[in-house]
């Protein structure tokens, strides 16, 4: 081969490097990006009037008297859309023709703007109110000015959905012109504003996340990963010390480290059937699943990162430090206990850290030993037997398993991020900190 | 320690210094007792391995010996809530090794080359920027990559289907294909006659280049008509778990990488190598059992996962037709687990609920062997640049 065309393959090889970093980059951001900007809009949203009506009702926040204020307008805005119906109603001749069209209607102005003021009080709290927040009152604007139809006349694909307008149902009645004040009128009726809910984060949820917050969540991931690293730092710690200063290099520790580098590769789905089976199952440390149950499974699973980084930060610590001590007359494990591991504090510590974010995003060890997807936040001692809401499997039980996924995506997303920022926190502080000891070793 | 005087220093050292013989029995005794406390302690972990496997074994005998062996290995029929049950989870194993191969094939390659250039090629300040990139990556929660598969990528790959498979080959192509093109006119030219070899070149890269994009542009157009009627299928999932094994690729591989010591690389450039031949030629085939190691604990990242799979996989227990079908959903073993206990839990002791656990002895058997065989490549890697 030619020169030329060894330095153009040469740099097409260096190309090739730095577009897989650049792919590698791309992905992170388009993984982060919807979900930091969408649960950025679980915190700061424009919240309409009803909004401001659960706060006070549910919550006691808010002055009452400009909350009432608010009200008022809002539903002398309204009463001309409850009057056209009712009106419509009241002519009895057209009953028949129009009742599905009607009922569809009303499902509809309910679903926007909360029931009708002769309505019986409705058993789910989510009937009670309105739209909360204007993205979603815009989409349910939709739905209530048009209707979907599938157009099928293309045999070969799928339907296609087509946006029908709902006057067209009305076309000629005294209601057709009610869909044009309803979408002029909106803000009127719904008086959004900007509204910083910082709250989300320490607010209980009500009516299965349809209002409120994710303390209980948040909490019980604060408790699971607690409780798993006050299990697992210490035992961890320990083995760390024997490994880097104890251990020579038989055959039990090459079976001992064998059997850590194995722990460390079990699937974690695995682990969440070992919690359920040994620990829920076998030794009962609970009547079903618990808090315990869970940071116990997580222990387990975080038990050899943390070993493994605690032993190359305990082995990172200068020779120099053990020979000093040793040679003062200081016992072994003296030396290791007032010596070694104060030196190795910042690495030991950077493990722990990391291994917390890694404990906190679990999902499948807890599935079967911890989590519910519905309850209060716990008290302490509850943790002991009870098992507890917690962000990952409640991300997951949201987006897929909840009445009405669509409805709530802000809570979901506002979950992600929670999350996501929990873990992330975690980490920088764990990369800071190497950071600042690796300067250390070097000056 | 601030608050000792120095004379309360020196008495208590002194006190240290003047040990009796029956003191000196106490210590090597104490020394004993700790000794065996840590090690007691360090085995914990080796016990927890023990115990997973003797509570899954535990629990995942009695299916076998319920249901035998021959139908779960070899039937796709996985009706586990029919009457009577069918339990035949060879669609499962196909889904978990359709989705794994999937990733293997997006990380491996990236991977590897995001190692080579963190290695060798970016400057030591660019490197301190991309390292965070990778561990940022690695830290995100699982769940939160299913999220994004589920709620994002999803409804994108079901809307855009087309234009995103044309994006993708044009990722893939684009690269490769002029890697291809400039060896191959290369080749070519260098049989001309000295005169019309610069001519030559020029015309082959013109002519290949020419032919390749028109290639491309065919590809790229028919893949641009395919529609996915569902979002949640086994590419969607093969791509994300093949960006969240690339962290682990990476770093491994990195650090394989690394461990080939500067005299190769001098050697070979004293040679006259350029840094891609040097690369290609000494450093990678050094570090291969490193690799090794690297590719194995991305697979065991992708066959392991649960959430991303569990969400966005479709949760079909079929092998698509033909078998090589990714825009088709299927099943994994772990999403399996995870979907069918919520209701095989309350039937505890039934073959519905043993055969959870006998599907995650296969994972957990294909796991261990795994890591076995990637301690072994990393020891060897070890041993050969120590």
């Amino acid at each position: 081969m030619r020169l030329p065309t060894r330095k153009l393959l040469d740099r097409s090889f260096s190309g090739l490097g730095v577009f897989s970093i650049l792919l590698m980059a791309a992905a992170l951001i388009i993984l982060l990006g919807p979900i930091f900007v969408r649960g950025f809009g679980a915190f700061v949203f424009r919240g309409t009037v009803e909004y401001r009506r659960v706060m006070r009702d549910k919550f006691g926040r808010g002055d009452r008297a400009a909350i009432a204020q608010e009200v008022a307008a809002a539903t002398a805005a309204r009463q001309n859309v409850y009057d056209a119906i009712a009106e419509f109603e009241a002519d009895r001749s057209r009953r028949r023709e129009y009742r599905s069209a009607l009922r569809e209607l009303k499902d509809a102005v309910r679903a926007l703007l909360g029931p009708f003021p002769d309505d019986p009080r409705p058993a789910l709290l989510r009937d009670q109110y309105g739209q909360t927040r204007w993205d979603r009152a815009r989409a349910k604007l939709h739905d209530l000015l048009y209707r979907v139809e599938y157009d099928y006349s293309d045999e070969t694909r799928m339907g296609v959905p087509l946006d029908v307008p709902r006057a067209n149902d009305f076309k000629g009645t005294s209601l057709e012109p009610l869909f044009g004040y309803i979408e002029q009128n909106l803000e009127q009726m719904l008086r959004p504003r900007l509204t910083v809910y910082w709250r989300f984060l320490f607010d209980e949820s009500y009516d299965a996340h349809f209002f409120g917050g994710i303390w209980p969540a948040v909490l019980g991931t604060l408790y699971l990963t607690l409780g798993a690293m006050l299990i697992a730092a210490p035992l961890g710690i320990v083995a760390a010390i024997y490994l880097a200063e104890y251990a020579g290099e038989g055959r039990l520790i090459s079976v001992l480290r064998t059997c850590i580098s194995t722990l460390a590769g079990v699937p974690s789905i695995v682990f969440g059937l070992f919690g359920l089976a040994f620990f829920v199952n076998s030794l009962h440390v609970s009547g079903s699943k618990s808090v315990l149950a869970g940071s116990l499974t997580l222990a387990v699973l975080v038990l050899p990162t943390v070993i493994r980084a605690s032993e190359e930060a305990i082995r990172a610590v200068p020779q120099t430090y053990k020979e000093a001590a040793l040679s003062l007359g200081a016992s072994r494990w003296h030396t290791a206990i007032s010596v070694i591991l104060p030196a190795a504090i910042p690495g030991v510590l950077t493990s722990i850290i990391i291994s917390m974010g890694r404990a906190a995003g679990e999902t499948a060890p807890i599935m079967f030993t911890a989590a519910v997807s519905l309850g209060k936040p716990l008290k302490l001692w509850e943790t002991l037997s009870q098992p507890t809401p917690a962000l990952p499997w409640n991300i997951y039980n949201l987006c897929t398993e909840h009445a009405a996924v669509d409805e709530i995506r802000h809570v979901q997303y506002g979950m992600v991020l929670t999350l996501i920022v929990l873990v992330l926190l975690l980490n920088i502080t764990a990369i800071v900190l190497r950071a600042r000891i690796s300067k250390k070793l070097r000056g | 320690m601030a608050t000792e005087s120095p004379q309360a220093r020196d008495e208590a050292l002194g006190e240290e210094l003047l040990l009796g013989q029956g003191a000196g029995l106490m210590k090597t005794a104490g020394a004993l007792v700790g000794h065996g406390f840590l090690l007691l302690v360090t085995s914990i972990s080796a016990l927890a391995v023990l115990f997973i496997f003797f509570f899954i074994i535990r629990d995942a005998l009695p299916f076998f010996r319920l249901e035998g062996l021959r139908g779960f290995f070899t039937s796709t029929e996985w009706y586990p809530s029919g009457s009577p049950p069918v339990f035949g989870a060879l669609a499962l194993f196909f889904g978990s090794g359709l989705v794994t191969a999937g990733a293997v094939f997006v990380a491996v390659p990236l991977g590897v080359a995001a190692a080579v250039c963190m290695s060798d090629i970016l400057p030591f300040g660019v490197r301190q920027i991309v390292k965070p990139v990778v561990e940022v990556l690695a830290a995100i929660p699982s769940v939160a990559f299913g999220f994004f598969a589920l709620v994002v990528f999803a409804p994108m790959l079901q809307e855009h289907g087309g234009a995103l498979l044309a994006l993708g080959a044009w990722l893939i192509g684009a690269p490769l294909g002029f890697l291809a093109i400039v060896v191959l006119s290369d080749l070519l030219a260098d049989r001309l006659p000295d005169g019309a070899r610069w001519a030559g070149r020029a015309g082959f890269i013109v002519l290949l280049g020419g032919l390749a994009v028109l290639g491309m542009l065919r590809l790229t157009g028919a893949l641009a008509d395919v529609t996915i009627y569902s979002g949640r299928n086994a590419l969607n999932v093969s791509i994300i778990l093949g960006i969240m094994a690339l962290p682990t690729v990476v770093s491994v591989s990195e650090d394989a990488l690394s461990a080939v010591g500067r005299e190769l690389r001098e050697g070979s450039y004293a040679l006259g190598a350029t840094r891609a031949e040097t690369m290609l030629k000494v450093v990678i085939p050094a570090a291969r059992s490193g690799i090794l190691a690297a590719v194995l604990l991305g697979v065991m990242r992708a066959i392991g996962e649960t959430m991303v799979v569990w969400m966005a996989s479709g949760n079909a227990a079929q092998i698509p037709k033909p078998w090589y079908n990714i825009l088709e959903p299927v099943r994994t073993v772990t999403a399996t687990i995870a979907g069918d206990m919520g209701e095989a839990d309350h039937v505890t002791g039934s073959a519905r609920y043993h055969v959870l656990f006998a599907l995650a002895l296969c994972l957990l058997t294909f796991s261990f062997l795994c890591n076995v065989v990637s301690e072994w490549a990393s020891r060897r890697s070890r041993a050969r640049s120590g």
